[in-house]
């Protein structure tokens, strides 16, 4: 909290609250905490790169036994990876999707753990809420399902969506159309801004019910029994706070799950 | 309005966005991928993927293996356990069985040999009997015999006893005939 309050210049002994004067500073933390070779390492950058930390070290500190009967971490961590292999990657895409398992699980991980971020004391910061991270994930789901639809249709694949035979002739040009924009570029486009907004909302939402509870009990002092409506907002925040859990959960599972239904059509355009 | 140009602007062509406008433009500023972020994040992502990818997936693979492999030694050995208990106890079955047959066949010789034993029994008592029968009838004759020699004899010897107080008390000779054969009837009734 002290970490938003910080982002706004502002002189504590005047104002209640150190209120950012524009809604990005609660998101845009640009400043460098520190360089490595001129690549500057903000907090967001620093969040990013411990999403790959904490996702490799919860493999491998649950995996590197390998004991045939699985202590409490080994089995989450085999729940986890085979929720998303058998769940998310064979009962979409079929027998062939154990191939795209490896792409799919990590999609899942590092989605969860980033929209994580969000309800973890201490960072209260979700980093999928910044765009570079949701539109990597969908700019390389455009990239797998493309590539999926031509080595498995060649030039058909695109001819199949311009031109798709299961339509009556008629209607072909404008479903075509329609088909090429929708599949090519709102698909990408979609998967990318649906996570993005749910933690941008999940995190404003948070932040003002969290922080405006916290501004008006700090100052019972000043303006009396109105810092009970502070405790009201706190309480909201909690309640929200669980909301929040169950959407980091369904995000991270619903940006998995599309992906593989787009490898999916992508392999079997008739269906 | 403003803001999608400037975001169309920055996807373009990101140094035309000044400081400024950007500073200016609010929420739209969050639409562009910072470039930082996005460097970090595909290092992440291709860390994580790499892991899940050459660590994970094969060391759950191996570990799923060896789980299938010791439940299905379980299953066998369970398996051959119940063979071998079957086996065990169809054994244990035809023992029983033939315990039963042959006490059935220890019981059915004791009745036979008592059987035997009393048929025996009965038989040389009645034999014993007979004997008893025969050897009582024989020793009534023998009594009897032996009885009326000894009558034979006393009557001999009173014969002569009443022979001599006759001939004593001078008696003729009729009278002494008379008295010898009334006597010898008398004894002839005796028998």
């Amino acid at each position: 909290m002290e970490l938003i309050l910080a982002t706004a210049e502002c002189d504590p002994a005047v104002d209640i609250i150190c209120a950012p004067s524009n809604v990005n500073e609660l998101f845009e933390f640009r400043e460098a905490m520190f360089s490595i070779g001129g690549f500057p390492i903000t907090r967001t950058v620093f969040l990013i790169l411990m999403i790959a930390v904490i996702v490799s070290g919860l493999l491998f500190f649950g995996l590197r036994k390998k004991s045939v009967l699985p202590g409490k971490l080994q089995t989450m961590v085999e729940g986890l990876v085979s929720f998303v292999k058998e769940g998310i990657a064979i009962d979409i895409i079929g027998p062939e999707g154990a191939k795209y398992a490896p792409w799919l699980i990590s999609v899942f991980l590092f989605a969860l753990v980033g929209n994580l971020y969000e309800v973890t004391p201490g960072v209260n910061f979700p980093v999928t809420s910044r765009m570079a991270l949701p539109v990597m994930l969908a700019a390389i789901t455009w990239v797998v399902f493309v590539v999926a639809g031509i080595k498995r249709q060649g030039i058909g694949y695109f001819t199949g969506i311009i031109w798709p035979k299961s339509v009556p002739l008629a209607l072909r040009p404008l479903v075509g159309l329609i088909e090429f924009v929708s599949t090519l570029f709102i698909r990408p486009l979609t998967l990318a801004v649906r996570l993005f907004a749910n933690l941008v909302a999940g995190h404003l939402m948070l932040t003002l019910l969290l922080v405006s509870g916290w501004v008006f009990m700090s100052n019972a002092g000043n303006i009396g029994f109105k810092a009970g409506i502070g405790v009201a907002w706190f309480v909201m925040g909690l309640g929200i706070f669980v909301f929040e859990i169950v959407v980091i959960m369904l995000q991270a599972y619903i940006i998995t799950l599309l992906s593989a239904v787009y490898v999916q059509t992508s392999l079997y355009p008739e269906h | 309005m403003y803001q999608a140009w400037n975001w169309i602007l920055a996807t373009a062509e990101p140094e035309l966005i000044s400081e400024e406008v950007a500073e200016e433009s609010g929420g739209a500023a969050l639409l562009l991928p910072a470039p930082e972020e996005l460097i970090a994040g595909i290092i992440a992502f291709a860390l994580i993927f790499i892991v899940v990818w050459k660590f994970a997936l094969p060391a759950i693979k191996e570990t799923l293996e060896a789980r299938q492999a010791a439940i299905k030694g379980e299953l066998n050995a369970a398996e051959q356990a119940k063979v071998d208990a079957t086996s065990l106890l169809d054994d244990y079955k035809a023992q029983v069985a033939g315990a039963k047959q042959e006490a059935a066949k220890i019981v059915a010789d004791a009745r036979e040999a008592g059987e035997a034993v009393k048929a025996d029994i009965v038989t040389r008592a009645e034999a014993e009997a007979e004997a008893i029968k025969v050897r009582a009838a024989d020793e009534v004759v023998a009594d009897r015999a032996r009885v009326a020699d000894e009558l034979r004899r006393q009557v001999a010897d009173l014969s002569i006893d009443v022979a001599q107080r006759v001939v004593a008390s001078t008696i003729d000779a009729d009278q002494q005939r008379e008295l010898v054969d009334r006597y010898i009837d008398e004894l002839g009734g005796v028998r």
